[in-house]
């Protein structure tokens, strides 16, 4: 725990909170000054929105300890104001609320309109706003209860804002010198970490069921050539134990069959670490040098799941010296990690875990049978220095399949 | 929606901030205006043990004039641009862009060292920065290197930074009075990360032309040689998707929706 201290509506306030309790939270749960609502909380729909040293603010994505000592003001502070005023009566004359949940946030983001932007025409208002949602009025009301604030401020002559901000960085950081030592590992409680890859390993899988008439929301392509022979290349991948050690942050669990996997996946991006545990189910065409895999799985950390469907197609190039390797991947994201698993975004982890499996499977390969080599890229860590010759690598390939 | 327990420090220095980053016993996060890091420790995605807030340090809100270039400090925020607290170099470009990113609230605190380094391919300052040529300076326990913006981006959420490095600034070279800009961003609601980004900046009297393909999927495609885009009759949007194409941009919509983003932002550097 921490104790914070803010100025909230001009009275200070102190509150013992820990590190991870966000300003919206700060001021609900520790002070009841629950007029700021949360929605989403994660930056997108405004209704936390409140004034932190002059100007609007997510109190959802601030955590108080980073506004310490820094003005804060509420919708429970905003009684008296002038602006807001104006702009209650006009929401009220225009429509502009129905359940109001989004309003608290409406009126501190309209008020920072209503100053910053004194000529505002209505389209511009609709940009500055766009930032809050609102699920029952359809807007129109909003904007013409904020337009016509403005419109008889600017009839009158009203002053536009006057201080503005001169200091430079984060709206509400800057007023506290240094912080050391939140620790809460003196906490009662030990903190909530991430099970040990041991104690998970006990727990028995709990694993999504493979759907035979699964069709993936978004599939891919992909490809990259082989410097060995079809054959050879086929038959490594009815090995399923080494095509999986090829795979950067996979393991299996327990001894696959030819036509049933379980295991998991490791992927790291960027600051997140996602684990994925499932089965999959493999069929292979031995005629058409065509396979198949079916899976399912699950991450339980960002309890997030996928499904994915997985076909490739062997056909031999360069005379048959070489072999090249069309994959389709279709996947289904669901849960958390789907916010951020925009379909960009998985097709370059995509692309950078398949240029890192064709790097180790080449060092296998090259290393001939029975002589398992170490894989090359044992973790699909984008941030560390191997990355740039895969990258490199990567258009290499693309010159290949492109020229 | 609440984050993991986790520690919280927040240094007045550079050097106590690479200090904390040193420790290995902790999985330690910078956290800088929390708009990007905020939305993923909230939904647990990130559960780190130590955040070291660097919103205190000075130093990294500082602006620096060399007489060519313009240092700002990494923690210098969206609406800092905005507003023209930061002096104009780039006639006017950054502080344009800058008004389209995200939302008001989220601009107040969201900042420049934050946005370059989360490595969204879809976000606005790696984009416009690659165009105007800026560059990062990485600082370290060890020293402190430089890399050209469109580097510093290996991919999706993956940036050009060692264990223990603070980007600590954004190198930011001046405009000659002939120059140029134009930006479109392609989204279907303002404030949202784009679908295409088209950047463009020519300052003949620098000679510099940089044009950017941004939002793809990955790090933004530089054009530098003016010949690869425009043909007799002026800009080629085929030329422009064949740039796209030779970049790893598989997909004929992507190309064509960049190719389209890179001709508006063209467009309207020639009406400035
Ligand atoms: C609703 C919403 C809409 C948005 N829309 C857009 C948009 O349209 N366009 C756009 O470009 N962005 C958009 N953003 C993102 C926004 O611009 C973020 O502010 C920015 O990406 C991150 O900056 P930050 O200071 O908040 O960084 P943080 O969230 O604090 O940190 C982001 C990452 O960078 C690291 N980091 C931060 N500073 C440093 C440093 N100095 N050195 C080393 N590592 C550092 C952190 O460890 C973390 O991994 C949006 C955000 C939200 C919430
Ligand atoms: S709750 Fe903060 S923006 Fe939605
Ligand atoms: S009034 Fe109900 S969400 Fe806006």
């Amino acid at each position: 725990m921490s104790m914070v201290s803010l100025t909230v509506n001009s009275r200070p306030l102190r509150a013992d909170v820990e590190p991870r309790t966000n300003l919206a939270d700060f001021l609900r749960d520790s002070h009841d000054l629950t007029g700021t609502h949360l929605g989403c909380e994660h930056g997108v729909c405004g209704a936390c929105t409140v004034i932190v040293d002059g100007e609007p603010v997510r109190s959802c994505i601030t955590y108080a300890v980073a506004c310490e000592n820094a003005q804060v003001t509420t919708i429970e502070g905003l009684n008296d104001d002038e602006v807001a005023g104006e702009l209650r009566a006009a929401f009220t004359r225009e429509h502009g609320l129905q359940c109001g949940y989004c309003t608290p946030g409406m009126i501190v983001s309209a008020r920072d309109v209503v100053l910053r932007m004194p000529d505002a025409s209505e389209h511009e208002i609709r940009v500055a706003m766009s930032g809050n949602l609102c699920r029952c009025t359809g807007y129109v009301g909003i904007v013409r209860a904020i337009r016509s604030v403005i419109v008889e401020r600017k009839a009158r002559g009203a002053a536009p804002r006057a201080d503005l901000r001169t200091a430079l960085g984060p709206v509400g950081s800057g007023h506290a010198g240094a912080f050391a030592g939140g620790a809460d590992k003196t906490a009662d409680a030990p903190p909530a970490r991430i099970a040990s890859p041991v104690s998970r390993a006990a727990t028995p899988r709990e694993t999504a069921k493979l759907d035979a008439d699964f069709v993936p929301q978004t599939s891919f392509p992909q490809s990259f050539v082989v410097a060995h022979p079809v054959d050879v290349v086929w038959d490594f991948f009815g090995r399923v134990d080494e095509v999986a050690a090829c795979l950067p942050g996979a393991s299996l669990v327990g001894t696959p069959t030819p036509e049933h996997v379980e295991g998991q996946i490791r992927v790291k991006v960027g600051p997140m670490v996602a684990e994925f545990q499932g089965v999959a189910d493999i069929s292979r065409d031995d005629a058409r040098h065509a396979g198949r895999i079916s899976g399912s799985g699950r991450d339980t950390r960002s309890n997030s799941a996928t499904r994915g469907l997985i076909g490739y197609t062997l056909t031999p190039v360069e005379d048959g010296r070489a072999t090249r390797v069309d994959v389709s991947i279709g996947y289904t994201l669901t849960g958390m990690l789907a916010q951020f698993g925009r379909s960009g975004l998985v097709q370059d982890i995509a692309g950078r875990l398949v240029s890192a499996f064709v790097q180790n499977l080449e060092a296998r390969l090259g290393q001939g049978e029975g002589a398992p080599a170490a894989p090359v890229v044992t973790e699909l860590n984008a941030g560390s220095l191997v990355y740039s010759v895969i990258v490199s690598r990567l258009k290499e390939l693309w010159r290949k399949i492109a020229g | 929606m609440k984050p993991v327990r986790f520690d919280y420090e927040r240094p007045v220095e550079i050097g106590a901030a690479l200090a904390l980053m040193q420790d290995e016993g902790r999985v330690v996060k910078i956290i800088a205006g929390g708009q990007s890091l905020g939305p993923m420790l909230n939904m647990r995605l990130v559960q780190p043990e130590l955040l070291v807030d660097i919103t205190a340090i000075p130093a990294l809100k500082r602006i620096e004039d060399t007489g060519s270039d313009l240092i700002v400090g990494a923690c210098v925020t969206h609406a800092d641009f905005e507003d023209r607290r930061v002096p104009d170099v780039t006639a006017g470009a950054l502080a344009g862009v800058a008004r389209g990113i995200a939302y008001r609230a989220v601009r107040n605190r969201g900042t420049v060292g934050g946005s370059l380094t989360h490595a969204d391919p879809s976000a606005d300052w790696i984009s416009i920065l690659s165009a105007v040529g800026a560059r990062v300076i990485l600082r370290s326990a060890s020293g402190v290197r430089e890399v050209a913006v469109e580097d510093y981006m290996l991919g999706a959420l993956a940036a050009d930074l060692n264990p223990g490095e603070l980007l600590e600034a954004v190198r930011i070279p001046k405009c000659s009075a002939s120059a140029r800009w134009g930006y479109f961003k392609s989204c279907r609601k303002t404030g949202e990360f784009a679908h295409a980004i088209g950047a463009v900046l020519v300052d003949p009297d620098r000679g510099v032309f940089r044009a950017v393909m941004g939002a793809t999927e990955t790090r933004p495609i530089l054009v530098i040689d003016r010949a690869a885009l425009f043909g007799a009759s002026g800009f080629s949007t085929g030329a422009a998707e064949e740039v796209a194409q030779a970049a790893g941009m598989g997909d004929l919509l992507d190309r064509r929706t960049h190719a389209v983003a890179l001709r508006r932002a063209f467009e309207q550097a020639d009406a400035a």
